[in-house]
């Protein structure tokens, strides 16, 4: 006997199963279905699987909460982690911490360049400017194609800055969160060569430009490009810092005097 | 799974068609004790069987034929098999720790397997970060409407079912891929 119920309306059963918001009749009723059609077992299970997945890894990141300690806690940590720092080169043991955990997974969108609020040389939106806005929509929109055709079209007809080097970081932008890593590559160091004058854009395409190297593996690259944004002191300042610490010490480049007095 | 061919199986004696029936049922009466009963994996094999064995004697006794029925019974009757081993082994069991009752979510993690999970993990790991994201975001926030989360992704709800549904079947068969490599 073959299920009684719509695919569609099982599967929404399932996932209201594993999210702990059927009632017991429902869940009584749902087993009935996977007695008809046990590959609906299967399905539950995977969904488990992910959820399992998932709530182990926010474990993991899940971090104490802090409390305000007075300077001189501070200072002796510092010291401490110097030292500790210091130790743990000193008979090379690998960190327990991953790469990956230091990358962004997923570009927002609000971090695609769009046409400026205001220009200061006139108050026109050009027609680069609004194909930009336009790519900007179709990401929103879900429709990534229309947005790199939008992209591209700057690129191809507007070869002016800031234009073209915003084209060239929004295209890396896509293709980065599609896992298209390599062509997210030649877009990000485009967008940071045009972008030099412009500490912004250059800061941003040399951050994710550092990210896409390391999830393809070349760590020197990353190491390089993530020491570019770092320098533009901007917005990725921090997190720069923290991911070419990491790239630093993976590589086994890390250097204390210099480190520690560029810390002080 | 289909019951009328059970019942026939079981009046014609098809002892190779029963063996495949006994299969399945007994994959499904397992993890309805497991994770149902929070049985643990002896008890719910015994309790399985011994509702197998008591349904299809009632099938050939003629007691027990419609497919609804059948179903009916064997989740009763495993279950009602599972409380009263359990029951018994109270009376005599004075040292016994207290019964516990774990969380149903936490009892849903019973079906996992820990060589399952471990491939369902790496196929996990080759989904595309858009993918990953969304996903992620789903089961992070199991309270939220399935709006709440259409409208974080700035999609209509339909698509959201339809997107959250594309990325299982992406996993599901990277696993069905993996799982007997």
């Amino acid at each position: 006997m073959e299920s009684s119920r719509d695919p569609k309306s099982i599967y929404k059963k399932i996932d209201a199963y594993v999210k702990g918001t059927l009632s017991e009749s429902e869940i009584d009723a749902l087993w009935e279905e996977f007695a008809k059609n046990p590959d609906l077992l299967d399905q539950l299970e995977l969904e488990v699987g992910i959820r399992k997945i998932i709530k182990d890894r926010i474990a993991k990141k899940k971090i104490a909460p802090t409390h305000s300690l007075p300077n001189w806690v501070w200072h002796a940590s510092a010291a401490a982690v110097v030292l500790m720092v210091a130790l743990v080169q000193l008979f090379r043991v690998d960190t327990p911490t991953n790469l990956e955990d230091f990358l962004v997974l997923n570009i927002p969108n609000e971090q695609l360049e769009t046409a400026d609020g205001i220009r200061s040389k006139d108050m026109l939106i050009t027609t680069a400017d609004s194909l930009l806005n336009l790519g900007f929509a179709a990401v929103s929109a879900g429709n990534d194609e229309k947005a790199i055709e939008l992209f591209s079209e700057v690129i191809s007809n507007y070869d002016e800055e800031p234009y073209v080097s915003k084209a060239f970081l929004n295209r890396g932008i896509i293709k980065y969160n599609d896992g298209a890593y390599q062509e997210s590559i030649s877009n990000f160091e485009e967008a940071a060569t045009r972008a030099s004058e412009n500490r912004m854009i250059s800061e941003k395409a040399y951050w994710y430009l550092g990210n896409a190297y390391v999830n393809i593996g070349e760590l020197e690259k990353a190491l390089e490009a993530v020491g570019e944004a770092y320098n533009r002191d901007g917005i990725f300042r921090k997190p720069a810092f923290v991911l070419y610490r990491k790239l630093s010490y993976d590589l086994g480049e890390i250097d204390f005097e210099e480190d520690t007095s560029s810390d002080n | 799974m289909d019951y009328s061919k059970f019942v026939t199986a079981v009046l014609m004696n098809d002892k190779n068609s029963l063996r495949e029936f006994y299969e399945v049922l007994t994959k499904i009466l397992l993890k309805f004790l497991l994770v149902r009963m929070d049985a643990n994996l002896e008890d719910a094999k015994d309790s399985a069987q011994n509702a197998i064995m008591f349904g299809v004697e009632k099938i050939k006794n003629k007691e027990l034929e419609h497919p609804d029925l059948i179903i009916n019974y064997l989740f009763t009757t495993a279950k009602h098999d599972y409380l009263k081993h359990q029951s018994k082994r109270k009376e005599v069991s004075y040292d016994e720790i207290p019964e516990h009752h774990s969380e149903p979510g936490a009892q849903l993690d019973k079906l996992l397997d820990e060589e399952r999970q471990g491939v369902l993990q790496r196929c996990f790991k080759k989904l595309k970060p858009k993918q990953f994201n969304y996903i992620s975001y789903w089961f992070e926030n199991p309270q939220s409407e399935t709006a709440f989360v259409a409208d974080h992704f700035g999609i209509s709800v339909n698509n959201a079912w339809t997107k959250k549904h594309r990325i299982i079947q992406v996993l599901k068969e990277c696993f069905e891929k993996n799982i007997n490599k």
